[in-house]
């Protein structure tokens, strides 16, 4: 029952959407962002999951069968794989640069509440 | 929430309020993306589809086209490797950015000696203009003003720009944990980095850059706070993180670079394959795989010890700039108001 796992994923999505739109708090918004690029790695994790298949790496194949004839048969999706793992690194950096930000506008405005972050507003 | 005694101070304290905002409205919209997301994945194929075909190629050129055993790294740094080459810019420009943010002024690398020269050419020019007694008795005021050290004992430590302490604005400088956690930091940090390294160089076994870059970067995270900030500032320096960055950057683009050269596409294989199950199988993969490693425990580690060391904001509050000439001495306790500021909310 693959399908609890997407559901799960937008489950989290919406969390952390519901989080950035009516928190103000800048710290809980940027833990909204990042629970959402959270659901995305456990959707890409289990798009890639095929029913008893094994993992797409063909070294040490199972038994009685050979890296060739294990590329050709049942493994789970290496591309999705590989997108949740760049995804992952991704994710970091640009929490860092929201985090940074955060900072400076702490420094700046002494206070964490977006609604008092008034300065720019045309 | 400090009372108005408090409200005097220099730096009010970061205000920690818990509003929500637009509650039905923000409910009403993440329904609407749960409905829209719902019957999306619910469409979405599921554990007993065919593999799409891009994955099928993917795994069954792993083996005969670059020699190798883990068909995510060939994806990876190999048959799609001009999507990761461009993920790695963006890792750098999110660097850089958090550099742009975070870095307060430079640090001065060496005296100007702008009082010194203009001394100098007080006497050159105007060599005549001897002080008159009004001036001296001015001097002697502000001396009796500045207490009997001189200048550097009074509230302003910085009179002379020449005076300055060097690199005065390094980042916070934390206490070394007990010597139980230092002794198993110290065992635990070497088989970590060697794991790091392992995890790129045993290219055909799942690893690869990005997750050895996170484990050399654990490494850093581990021995700063086992031995403060002070032990490992000889290597976490910018000018050496930030160029062993740029030399990974560099790597990634010279690699991907042959390829189209020497190969006639980006990211190519133009180096021999060695047999699967060796270090050298994949060719540039492994190359890139390394250059990633650089590019991911730097960049990590710049964006985190950026994030830690972070201070003073660009534009100064009220009572700043008294701040900013009071100190020397008392630069900590600004840095711990600084901390405080930073990381009220968390």
């Amino acid at each position: 029952m693959i399908v609890a796992n997407y559901l799960t994923s937008a489950a989290l999505f919406c969390m952390g959407l519901y989080t950035v739109l009516t928190r103000r708090n800048l710290i809980k918004m940027v833990m909204g962002l990042s629970l959402m690029e959270a659901s995305t790695y456990l959707l890409f994790v289990s798009l890639a999951y095929r029913a008893r298949s094994t993992a797409p790496v063909l070294l040490d194949p199972p038994a009685g069968q050979s890296p060739t004839q294990l590329a050709h048969g049942n493994t789970a999706d290496p591309v999705l794989q590989n997108f949740c793992l760049t995804a992952i690194v991704i994710g970091v950096a640009v929490t860092g640069v929201f985090l940074a930000v955060v900072v400076r506008i702490a420094q700046h405005y002494r206070s964490l509440d977006a609604d008092d972050v008034r300065q720019m507003r045309g | 929430m400090a009372g108005p005694g408090k409200a005097t101070e220099k730096q009010p304290p970061v205000t920690d309020r818990e509003p929500h905002h637009r509650h039905r409205l923000g409910l009403l919209l993440t329904a609407a993306t749960a409905v829209v997301l719902a019957a999306g994945y619910l469409a979405a194929p599921r554990e007993d589809a065919p593999l799409p075909p891009v994955a099928r190629y993917a795994l069954t050129t792993a083996l005969p086209d670059w020699k190798l055993l883990e068909p995510v790294n060939e994806i990876v740094y190999g048959s799609r490797g001009f999507d990761t080459f461009g993920e790695t810019f963006l890792l750098l420009a999110a660097v850089v950015s958090v550099i742009m943010l975070t870095r307060p002024r430079e640090a001065r690398r060496g005296y100007f000696g702008e009082e010194t020269a203009g001394e100098r050419e007080q006497r050159k020019y105007d060599p005549d203009q001897h002080p008159n007694a009004e001036e001296r008795e001015t001097r002697v005021a502000d001396s009796r003003e500045q207490g009997p050290d001189g200048p550097r004992s009074a509230a302003r430590p910085d009179s002379s720009p020449d005076r300055e302490r060097l690199g005065r604005h390094g980042p916070e400088r934390a206490e070394s944990l007990t010597v139980v956690a230092r002794t198993a930091i110290r065992l635990a940090a070497p088989v970590l980095a060697v794991t790091g390294c392992y995890l790129v160089a045993w290219g055909y076994a799942p690893g690869g850059g990005f997750p050895g870059g996170a484990v050399l970067l654990g490494v850093l995270l581990l021995a700063y706070a086992g031995f403060g900030r002070r032990r490992i500032a000889r290597v976490v320096r910018p000018a050496v993180l930030e160029t062993a960055e740029l030399a990974g950057a560099l790597l990634i683009i010279g690699t991907e670079l042959l390829g189209l050269l020497l190969e006639g596409s980006v990211s190519a294989n133009w180096l021999p394959l060695a047999e699967p199950g060796t270090i050298l199988s994949g060719g540039v993969v492994q190359l890139f795989s390394a250059g990633e490693l650089i590019e991911v425990a730097t960049g990590l580690s710049i964006v985190v010890f950026a994030l830690l060391g972070v201070r003073r904001g660009w534009a100064p509050d009220e009572g700043d700039a008294e701040q900013d000439d009071a100190v020397d001495e008392s630069d900590a306790a600004g840095d711990a108001e600084d901390g405080a500021a930073g990381g009220g909310g968390s």
